[in-house]
């Protein structure tokens, strides 16, 4: 046997795992070879101290504190889940309560804001077109199917315009709203449970509310009075059944078709930043029983005392929303997306809900006016949303997979229209100020 | 007769935590080793060993494969190390800053802390087996039979481990005799 070979086997030698002849074969080479004997002896050396040192370690006894340890976290992980269990409950109450969803169901109002002061590109205005926009501009009342989102996915409202008054109903919720626009008030109805309510709409929501044939009529009144908006033709094709002509507002992303025979816009399609909605069904003085648009309580309801209050909106409103979302409908999640789409989802999740009982009511230990505030708050949190972007302001959410509570990582940001800093609203809710160039991510 | 991970894993998932306490005896000295090396404070080795097996319970819903637990353990024990040398760190600076002309406090080394750290250094795989052959108490038959390999690749992962482990000790003598 050679050293390189004794070498090899040393380890199973010194382990006692060679077979006899091999062994005898190391035992043999090593009484030879001084070298080799050296290096056993170092083997053996450090071995020993190995034995040694894992003797020692197995003498320190973790057992115990981990298992106390253990117990430790246990109990308060069942603690902090029951706390989210009771915290859900008051939430499942809140929203369960009739004026809660009456307000939600409310908040569900487009808003919008378009500014045509940026339009002004060399355009000349074609006879075409004014001829389709002629009777947006006139007709007395309007009706139509207004979705927010996918076509196929999307949640529709049906809309019926008398004027200045606008009853609004909803493909995936009973809720009825009526409109008074010059008034600045709406009256809202739940038809399930026979509740009515009133609210002030003045400021910014009657602003930017308006019908949306409304928003409409605003911009082809403002095209036919500046010839230097560019229109683009699209052509014709069949819509929605019908042969016909399409025309594109590139600068605010406007797209009208309109019946090839008629004239009559049969379509209209806006994207404005992240919403798309498309209106169509459109149908132009067809004749509507006016009381449809009443403000008045119709028979058999009951009219809620309180006038609620939507004038102003804030990122506290806004917050109340997430909360909601994350910790009470998605048990303590945020949501991968938030879009008018999903929001009026979640309004016809919410507003769907059993009511609720006297006994869960009971339970709250929160005064109907407390509990009005917080519904309010949360429906005022989706008009927050949802004039984010007709507004001005820059926004992005960022909530996916981030667990509610979770105090470093953003869930929402926004730059306000003319603000330097964007707001930072992180996964336990707190907001901080930041600077463009510090955003996470 | 001690059971398999798996089988103490799959009890603890079951409802019986008290069946964790296997693993822990089975692991607490490895997970020493493993620590002490990395940490160079037998105290703070105990206190982020308890802290891997605590995260380990909680987290086993996760462990998709029982059969690596100690593998899986090992990892979560790294990241433990990591996040206590970012903690001594910043309390190494203050301390710094607080008392630059006091001594500074030496780290209570356990007693054979030279072997300890040149484990540490050795790589993975080596690591694995000298852990498991001398702070698992696991002979080299039992060990060839976890990883799912020959006897003889065993005993020669041994060998360059030992070769490793005493050029570092060595080293570590000659710059201590400096």
């Amino acid at each position: 046997m050679n050293c390189a070979k004794c070498k090899e086997l040393l380890v199973g030698y010194i382990e006692g795992l060679l077979d006899e002849s091999q062994n005898r074969a190391v035992a043999g080479h090593l009484k030879d070879c001084a070298s080799c004997r050296a290096e056993t002896a170092q083997l053996n050396e450090l071995q020993d101290r190995l034995v040694t040192n894992g003797e020692v370690l197995a003498g320190s006894d973790l057992e115990d504190g981990v298992m106390n340890q253990i117990i430790r976290e246990q109990k308060t992980r069942l603690k902090a889940s029951s706390e989210v269990g009771r915290k859900q409950n008051i939430w499942r109450v809140i929203m369960k309560s009739r004026i809660t969803q009456l307000a939600i169901a409310a908040a569900i109002i487009i808003v919008v804001f378009i500014g045509l002061h940026s339009i002004g590109n060399p355009f000349g205005a074609t006879v075409t077109f004014a001829k389709v926009i002629e009777p947006i501009l006139n007709a007395r009342t309007v009706v139509l199917d207004f979705i927010v989102g996918s076509e196929e996915t999307g949640p529709v409202m049906h809309d019926i315009i008398v004027g200045s008054r606008i009853r609004r109903t909803f493909s995936n919720m009973e809720t009825i709203l009526i409109l008074d626009l010059d008034n600045a008030k709406m009256l809202t109805l739940g038809p399930s449970d026979k509740g009515a309510i009133y609210m002030d709409i003045k400021g910014p929501l009657q602003e930017g509310t308006r019908s949306y044939l409304g928003l409409v009529r605003d911009i082809v009144a403002k095209i036919e009075d500046n010839p230097n908006i560019p229109v683009q033709e699209l052509g014709e094709r069949e819509i929605d059944g019908r042969e016909a002509i399409g025309f594109y507002v590139s600068d605010i992303e406007l797209t009208i078709w309109a019946d090839l025979e008629t004239a009559l816009p049969i379509r209209i399609e806006l994207l404005q930043g992240q919403t798309q909605t498309i209106i169509k069904n459109i149908e132009f003085d067809v004749p509507v029983d006016e009381s449809l648009v009443s403000m008045d309580v119709p028979a058999g309801y009951t009219l809620n005392e309180e006038e609620q209050d939507w004038t102003e909106f804030n990122e506290q409103d806004f917050i109340v929303v997430l909360r909601v979302w994350a910790e009470y409908v998605l048990g303590g999640r945020f949501p991968d997306n938030i879009s008018l789409e999903d929001l009026m989802n979640l309004t016809s999740q919410l507003t769907n809900m059993a009511p609720r009982t006297e006994d869960e009511a009971d339970q709250l230990g929160m005064s109907e006016e407390e509990q009005a505030q917080l519904g309010m708050s949360f429906g005022r949190g989706f008009v927050f949303f949802q004039q984010l972007e007709p507004s001005g302001a820059d926004w992005h959410y960022v909530g996916k997979g981030v667990e509610f509570g979770d105090a470093s990582t953003a869930v929402f940001l926004y730059r306000p229209k003319g603000s330097d800093t964007y707001r930072v609203i992180y996964g336990d809710l707190h907001v901080e100020d930041s600077a463009p160039e510090d955003l996470p991510k | 007769m001690s059971e398999s991970d798996t089988y103490y894993i799959e009890r603890c998932l079951d409802g019986h935590p008290d069946d964790f306490r296997h693993i822990v005896r089975r692991y607490q000295a490895v997970l020493l080793a493993h620590l002490a090396g990395k940490l160079g404070n037998r105290e703070a080795a105990e206190e982020a060993a308890q802290e891997s097996f605590v995260r380990a319970y909680f987290g086993m819903e996760k462990l998709r494969e029982p059969r690596k637990f100690f593998s899986w353990l090992l990892g979560i024990a790294d990241h433990v190390v990591k996040e206590c040398q970012r903690k001594e760190q910043l309390q190494r600076q203050r301390e710094i800053v607080r008392s630059f002309s006091q001594e500074a406090v030496s780290p209570e080394l356990s007693q054979d802390y030279a072997l300890e750290s040149a484990i540490a250094e050795l790589p993975d795989a080596y690591r694995k087996i000298v852990l498991l052959r001398y702070y698992g108490g696991h002979s080299c038959n039992r060990i060839a039979e976890r990883f799912d390999m020959p006897l003889g690749t065993v005993t020669k992962t041994l060998s360059r481990a030992y070769a490793m482990l005493r050029k570092t000790l060595q080293q570590q003598a000659e710059v201590y005799e400096v």
